[in-house]
């Protein structure tokens, strides 16, 4: 109980916790819901590209708003009142730089599949380390010269206390973008990641689904990084799916189900990372992963121990011990 | 009789390769068309073409005097049973509804009358009552009946099979060939690839020797003749001594 009273206590008197409790559920169910699809198209390896290529287009935004923005709106203050006024455009101007760096990178990367021998997921692994590169580059250089605050760190872990209210609403209307695109091409995502071919025969247009689902996982990458950094948002995105999916048979079923695992262990993570005094980000991901191998072993119809009960079981029933089922 | 698929000297290459050269090919409905070739011959490269999957270099493709685009919801192609991720989280109902989406516009709901139909067709291919099954749970013929029962689901008057017999049982297989029999007394027009010549005369009205040209096409009776199976199979075929 005295837990739960430090925890009301942090929430009351910390302006960054409510909102770091809003911006984590927000990522766990977006990346939970996206995730399904992520998982069942094989698309993992994307995911993670995809976050660790926006760090040039960070690095990008940082640089135009130091310059245009000060051009632009600075005239007459003091330095303080101009970096505090840029600040407000931080959010915006880093998301907008992010997500034009993932879907340079996808565009990329699909014109390498297409046109060049390289094998699909080496040309996934040239694009985005390269583009990490030329980020992490950008990073340690505009640091150094201006004394600035980007933080190498925060990007690849994360920062969730450093989450702004602009912050919040860029995350929000990633969540209702990614829900309704789900809700809307529904019929179409299903068919396209359960049977492309018989999709297509059917007049459904698969490469724009494909992008599609490449512009909303850009989306909900760049949403993510805040709470989680670039290197974790792919155990956000397949963890909680590949649990949902050991726990039911359905497409629908694994889409909610992976949106409330992705939820819970971002409110248990973040909460436990509360107590313990450590980073959110890596705890949220251990919760994940947690859920992942109590649903391997426990999982009603999937579960290793719960197959191995079961045969025991029948086996008793049969009241043979040493008959083999298979 | 009135054509319900008339290809003109299609031609289909790869990078050079040639894998159609000069198709000129009739089907007709209430008929069942049998594909027979080597591997290699360009069977399924013949569906890609027709189904509207890929551009053909010449010649031209029309469906009941349409094209491909245009006649899609139409078209039912029931794939090869290997290439299905069976793990899929779906049910044997969700898959027959898919027969449903060509019909529907994107903000359209699916209504009670596609679910009828989708009960309807699950009826018809004795599926009902696994409808809430995952697909994996499923023996190989009930698998390849959950496709068909898509196919009619879609209401389509051209199904396009590929090899449906391949790990299906002898008494699987004997259904299925009757309701497709059904179905083409219905007036239905049904392809299919098939690699067993044992069965060609029991099952086709119709059958397509193909091997990267036609070979020769017309009625089972008068086409699948020992001269044309063995020059199909470039003379390999020892099977009808």
């Amino acid at each position: 109980m005295d837990l739960i009273y430090y925890l009301v206590d942090v929430y009351e008197t910390n302006a960054w916790a409510p909102r770091a409790l809003l911006a984590s559920s927000l990522v766990g169910i977006m990346c939970g819901i996206l995730g399904s699809f992520v998982v069942l198209r094989n698309m993992s390896l994307i995911g993670d590209a995809l976050a660790h290529a926006v760090l040039p287009g960070v690095v990008v935004a940082y640089i135009a708003i130091s310059v245009i923005g000060t051009a632009l709106l600075c005239d007459g203050l003091t330095h303080n009142e101009c970096s505090d006024l840029l600040k407000e455009h931080h959010s915006l101007g880093f998301f907008a730089g992010s997500v034009l760096a993932a879907l340079l990178s996808s565009i990329l990367i699909t014109w390498l599949q297409k046109n060049v021998r390289t094998e699909n997921d080496a040309a996934i692994g040239i694009v985005f380390t390269f583009m990490f590169s030329i980020g992490v580059i950008g990073i340690s250089s505009i640091s150094k010269g201006h004394g600035v605050h980007l933080d190498l760190t925060d990007m690849l872990i994360g920062n969730i206390l450093g989450v702004s209210d602009q912050d919040l609403w860029i995350s929000l209307s990633v969540m209702v973008f990614v829900v309704s695109s789900i809700m809307i091409f529904y019929r179409s995502l299903f068919a396209t990641t359960f049977q492309p071919v018989v999709a297509e025969t059917m007049g459904i247009k698969i490469n724009l689904i494909h992008y599609l689902l490449m512009l909303v996982l850009s989306f909900v990458v760049v949403a993510s990084i805040r709470t989680v950094g670039v290197i974790l948002v792919v155990a956000m995105l397949i963890t909680p799916a590949a649990t949902a999916l050991l726990l039911t048979n359905r497409l629908e079923r694994v889409i909610i189900i992976s949106g409330l695992i992705g939820f819970a262990a971002a409110v248990l993570g973040l909460n436990i990372a509360i107590l313990v005094d450590t980073t959110p980000g890596p705890m949220i991901v251990v919760v994940c992963t947690f859920l992942y191998l109590m649903a391997v072993l426990f999982s009603p119809s999937k579960g290793w121990v719960t197959k191995r009960w079961n045969k025991k079981k029948l086996r008793m029933a049969l009241g043979n011990e040493n008959t083999d089922i298979e | 009789m009135e054509t319900t698929i008339s290809i003109k000297s299609l031609s289909v290459s790869y990078e050079e390769k040639i894998v159609l050269k000069d198709v000129n090919l009739s089907i007709f409905p209430g008929r069942i068309t049998g594909i027979v070739g080597p591997n290699g011959a360009g069977k399924s490269t013949l569906y890609k073409a027709i189904l509207g999957l890929l551009e053909p270099n010449t010649g031209s493709i029309s469906i009941q005097g349409r094209k491909v685009h245009d006649v899609r919801k139409k078209m039912a192609y029931v794939p090869q049973k290997d290439g299905v991720n069976w793990q899929f989280p779906t049910t044997v109902y969700d898959v027959v509804l898919m027969g449903r989406f060509p019909h529907k516009r994107i903000f359209q709901i699916l209504s009670s009358e596609d679910h009828q139909i989708a009960v309807d067709a699950m009826h018809s291919l004795g599926i009902h009552e696994f409808r809430n099954r995952q697909i994996g749970a499923l023996s190989g013929g009930q698998q390849q009946r959950v496709f068909i029962a898509r196919a009619l689901c879609q209401q389509a008057d051209i199904i396009l099979l590929d090899e449906p017999f391949v790990g299906v049982d002898v008494k699987t297989e004997q259904q299925i060939i009757q309701i497709l029999k059904n179905l083409s007394d219905e007036g239905k027009t049904i392809m299919m690839i098939h690699h067993d010549l044992t069965k060609v005369r029991t099952y086709f009205d119709d059958i397509i020797l193909l091997n990267k040209e036609i070979i020769a096409d017309g009625p089972v009776e008068s086409t699948f003749t020992k001269a044309n199976i063995s020059e199909a199979f470039n003379g390999k075929l020892t099977l009808f001594s």
